[in-house]
């Protein structure tokens, strides 16, 4: 079996439509998916609750890149059991809690799909976007770690978080629990990746860098768009308690704060600009 | 009957404007509004799924690029979500004018139990007419908003099989549902 899969050979069914980040971001709607006013300002809450008029089409496209997301984490995990050898690459222990994953990662994707076909969903409704896979397809299991574990499965404990509250103000017990009961994993995924991380590095503080700021990385490339932020203008809130459970410490918190808004403020900045190009179009092509 | 689309020649997405005016026809002769001129503009700035209408002069339907995307395929075009959409909105105008609906608030006042009661009236009869429907999609979306009780699918399969219902005994049924969350 070979080694450091690549993304593209993903293997998916005729279900499926894989996209990259990529192509997300050549799409120029992106930058326009808020309500805003004629100054370009937003204008709405965009936290994802019921009170949101698209709120159950929302969570059912939120909850199907949860499905996807879990898929690949559990590709990911497996991939970091195969992908080094074991002692001279990565610890056995570090396979172990890998395995481990696995076990949960498959268990979560059969909870989403059931979760999917209960908010009327069905298994590749929307396209699925490949950008969890590729931060696991780094050669250093340290990266590995902090792209994955830190980044990706942070981004599932602020997800998880969303859906639970969601669940719990819609009424609707099925969807509480289950994101409940995966959130629990999701921090003991997290966590590992952490102790992992520092363990690993303990004396190599250049190694330890280059992983965090890999992890940076993914962390604002998660944040693309403002999607995710401490502010109620992202669909996604900060989980900033479970991230501490998860050994976070409030440091590294602060800095994930910070690169979301700064995703959050850039995407504001985009969308402002591109209005004024529209608005001065239409002067030019009245005038004309 | 006359049918427009605005624009004709998409530029954010790979839309079709005679595809969505083809879709138009046919559903405006399915439901007997062929004595309605219907125009269709579509904003393709955003992907977002809103659909909106007013009925000046005609039955003139508002849409962000969204509500006619493949989910699958971002930026083109889905036959079925575009008769979803359109069809939601035309039989939503039909009953503001065919009558039975004179007692019911303006689409923005409109509460979310009554929008989503709404929707599944709507859904149920395009179903009827043809249309493919995820039922399950518009029974959560109702649950949404009535609550996720007996009470609520009861009143869900009520309205989704229903036909001639008038504003007061949509909303009866809605409210009815409601209350007993």
């Amino acid at each position: 079996m070979r080694k450091f899969f690549p993304v593209d050979d993903l293997a998916r069914d005729e279900r499926f439509n894989k996209v990259t980040m990529r192509d997300r971001m050549r799409d120029p709607r992106t930058a326009l998916t808020s309500d805003t006013d004629s100054s370009g300002k937003r204008t709405s809450n965009f936290r994802l609750t019921p009170e949101r008029r698209d709120a159950s089409d929302g969570a059912r496209g939120l909850m199907h890149g949860i499905f996807v997301g879990e898929i690949q984490a559990l590709e990911g995990a497996g991939r970091t059991c195969w992908d080094f050898e074991t002692g001279t690459e990565a610890p056995f222990a570090l396979k172990l809690d890998m395995a481990r994953q696995c076990w949960d990662e498959a268990r979560h994707v059969e909870i989403s799909v059931k979760l999917s076909d209960w908010m009327g969903s069905e298994i590749g409704q929307y396209a699925e976007n490949t950008v969890l896979f590729e931060a696991a397809c780094s050669t250093d299991p340290v990266l590995r770690l902090a792209g994955v574990n830190r980044a990706l499965e942070g981004l599932a404990i602020d997800v998880f978080t969303t859906m639970k509250e969601f669940g719990n103000l819609a009424g609707d017990p099925y969807l509480e629990f289950c994101e409940d009961w995966m959130l629990a994993d999701e921090v003991t995924h997290v966590k590992m990746g952490s102790d992992w991380l520092r363990k690993i590095t303990e004396n190599d503080p250049e190694r330890r860098k280059k992983a965090l700021e890999f992890q940076s990385v993914v962390d604002k490339l998660f944040s693309y768009g403002g999607t995710r932020s401490d502010s109620h203008e992202s669909p996604i809130g900060l989980a900033r308690r479970f991230r501490e459970l998860a050994g976070f410490t409030d440091d590294e918190v602060e800095v994930i704060a910070d690169v979301s808004m700064q995703a959050l403020n850039e995407r504001k900045e985009a969308v402002a600009k591109m209005l004024a190009a529209a608005e001065q179009f239409a002067d030019s092509s009245a005038n004309a | 009957m006359a049918i427009s689309v605005t624009p004709q020649i998409f530029n954010y997405v790979s839309f079709d404007s005679g595809l969505i005016a083809s879709i138009a026809t046919e559903l405006v002769e399915s439901l007997g509004m062929n004595e309605y001129n219907v125009t269709i503009t579509v904003d393709e700035t955003t992907p977002l799924a809103r659909t909106t209408y007013n009925l000046d002069d005609g039955i003139n339907i508002f849409s962000d690029s969204g509500a006619f995307e493949d989910t699958r395929k971002p930026r083109q075009q889905s036959e079925l979500a575009t008769a979803t959409s359109l069809g939601r909105v035309l039989l939503r105008a039909r009953d503001r004018l065919v009558g039975g609906f004179g007692e019911a608030p303006p689409d923005k006042e409109l509460s979310l139990a009554q929008v989503a009661a709404w929707e599944t009236y709507s859904m149920g009869r395009l179903e009827r007419l043809g249309v493919l429907v995820n039922q399950q999609r518009w029974r959560y979306n109702f649950r949404n908003r009535h609550g996720f009780t007996d009470a609520a699918d009861a009143a869900f399969e009520a309205i989704f099989n229903s036909d001639g219902l008038t504003w007061g005994e949509l909303d009866s049924i809605s409210s009815t549902a409601s209350m007993q969350t």
